[in-house]
């Protein structure tokens, strides 16, 4: 049977569809909400690191493939509520606004995908206390020429441009308080990113990196870390942000400056946090409908972390992208033409 | 300004619903500044200061650490950086001079960070700012040596010794038997001159250098 079902429009849903539907599969994307992109669309993500990429370039022509391809049968609003039957014949409830439906496909693609971690959590940094404590996806907004303040950065308290920004690395990643001892993997390189940003488009702002490790990986992400430090002056300091308070009405945060053995305080107009991945609600969700493994964390664990990457516990269902772990767009685009073509190999 | 939602004060001590708040502060160092970095930048030398990623190849493999406990190119770099300032003056002062210029620091650095001419950018940095007082035998020596080059082009290594007792107050230790009989077998041995030659026209060459150094 050549029907695969692809939960999540995000960009490895999208990827994958796409490809599959050019391999000649129906496919059926299902969207919970009424846009297609995901994370990348829902918190207006402007530029792409390394290269400092517009997002639209990427995102643009992945969703015009999709949306184009008569293959693909797009269903924006909708959820799954029910799955009966087994490998290659799923029976599959899916639900909109108009009602229900049972439909039988090959084949399930799980791509549910992230979602940003919530640092309300995390008390001590005064996230939704202080106005001008933000997350890193709310940075993506205001940097962004279509967003809220048509891309300038101007801080939510008095819409001011601060004159110093500090960004604390490692929110509701690498800490087991919160559950979350594994590395996000992007919160690195995205706050680099936006630090020159800020640095391009505001000379005069001083930037400050408080980070544990720099852990650049990925392509070209060195290089831009050198970047920012040798052509835009971004000040990095290891030592993790401990807290966040006010000092003379303004914000001030404590940090251990641990190369100098020096606790600090430090006074700023405005504190970025790089917020972490989480599982998104879509995924823990998914895998109950679904009945698939999770892992400790809550994200969908393979079948086989190195030989089978991209299936799940369970036959006829596959995993991919950042509902497997912490994945940045790049990659993403990658595991949805990997996943589509294990799907095209199973489904002969 | 920042919303503070929950703002409460007790005995002027403002709470913020964080326990630390009722204790002592440990903070020793206030409001991080960019101001001296800025400044060893623009210094001959410092502009490369900013591509330094504190891994510490450059102290790891230094020469003196052996001889001058404490000698941390890496750690200067990062004081100049983060603008501790008063470190830098109450702990490094007279320790940023030693460097013997052997350039192992500049040869290995994975970052390409000068850090031999760093190091002199961040000892002019603070003779620019005055925190010496005395001279230390070390300037002395080096003031000395600069006068001698500029005034005869040559070395007489005589004179040399000479002045710098002289300079540091110290005439009499120079008349130490110790002394003469070091001095006395590197004449013999041909080690020492006691007249260094003369340059033809040096004058004119001179003249320029100095015009250049100002």
């Amino acid at each position: 049977m050549k029907t695969v079902l692809v939960i999540g429009g995000g960009v490895t849903g999208l990827k994958a569809s796409h490809e599959l539907a050019q391999m000649g599969y129906n496919v059926s994307l299902v969207e919970k909400e009424d846009f297609l992109g995901g994370q990348v669309a829902k918190h207006k993500y402007y530029k792409l690191a390394p290269d400092m990429r517009l997002v639209s370039e990427v995102l643009d022509p992945v969703i015009k493939n999709v949306e184009s391809n008569s293959n693909i049968k797009v269903l924006k609003h909708s959820t799954i509520t029910a799955l009966s039957g087994n490998a290659p014949e799923f029976k599959v409830k899916i639900k909109n606004s108009k009602g229900e439906a049972e439909e039988t496909f090959g084949a399930i693609v799980v791509a549910t995908g992230f979602e940003h971690f919530d640092p309300t959590v995390k008390q001590e940094y005064g996230y939704s206390r202080f106005k001008d404590v933000v997350t890193n996806a709310e940075v993506e907004e205001l940097l962004n020429p279509n967003g809220p303040t048509k891309g300038e950065l101007k801080r939510p308290s008095d819409g001011k441009i601060p004159k110093k920004v500090a960004i604390f690395q490692c929110v509701g990643s690498r800490d087991k308080q919160v559950g979350n001892p594994y590395c996000c993997r992007v919160g690195c390189v995205v706050s680099t990113k936006q630090a020159i940003e800020i640095k391009e488009k505001y000379p005069d702002t001083e930037v400050f990196v408080y980070y544990m490790d720099m852990r650049m990986f990925g392509r070209g992400w060195e290089e831009l870390y050198g970047k920012a430090m040798e052509e835009y002056e971004v000040i990095f300091t290891r030592g993790r942000g401990a807290e966040v308070t006010l000092k003379n009405e303004q914000l001030s945060l404590r940090a251990e400056e641990t190369i100098m053995d020096r606790p600090i305080q430090h006074s700023v107009d405005m504190i970025i946090l790089a917020a972490g991945q989480a599982p998104g609600d879509g995924t823990i969700e998914a895998a109950k409908i679904l009945g698939i493994k999770q892992n400790e964390y809550g994200y969908l664990a393979p079948k086989d972390d190195f030989l089978s990457p991209n299936e799940s516990s369970k036959a006829g269902i596959f995993i991919a992208g950042a509902d497997k772990g912490p994945l940045d767009v790049e990659n993403c685009i990658v595991e949805g033409a990997a996943v589509a073509a294990k799907v095209a190999s199973s489904l002969k | 300004m920042a919303e503070n939602t929950d703002k409460m004060v007790i005995d002027g001590v403002e709470l913020v619903g964080i326990w630390k708040e009722f204790m002592p502060s440990r903070i020793l160092y206030e409001d991080v500044t960019t101001e001296f970095l800025d400044e060893v930048k623009k210094l001959p030398g410092g502009s490369t200061i900013a591509r330094c990623y504190q891994c510490g190849t450059c102290t790891g493999g230094c020469t003196l650490p052996e001889f001058v406990d404490k000698f941390n190119p890496r750690g200067f770099i990062n004081l100049v950086r983060r603008g501790h300032y008063d470190i830098l003056v109450s702990d490094y002062k007279d320790l940023v001079w030693k460097c013997v210029s052997c350039n192992r620091c500049t040869h290995r650095c994975p970052k390409g960070v000068n850090t031999q001419e760093v190091v002199r950018a961040i000892a002019k940095f603070l003779e620019d700012r005055k925190v010496f007082g005395k001279l230390t035998n070390d300037e002395a020596f080096d003031e000395i040596f600069m006068d001698e080059v500029l005034t005869d082009g040559r070395i007489d290594e005589v004179k040399i010794v000479k002045d710098f007792y002289s300079k540091t107050g110290r005439l009499k230790d120079m008349m130490s038997g110790d002394q003469l009989s070091l001095g006395f077998k590197m004449f013999t041995s041909g080690r020492i001159k006691l007249f260094g030659g003369k340059i033809k026209d040096w004058k004119k060459v001179s003249q320029r250098l100095k015009e250049e150094l100002q």
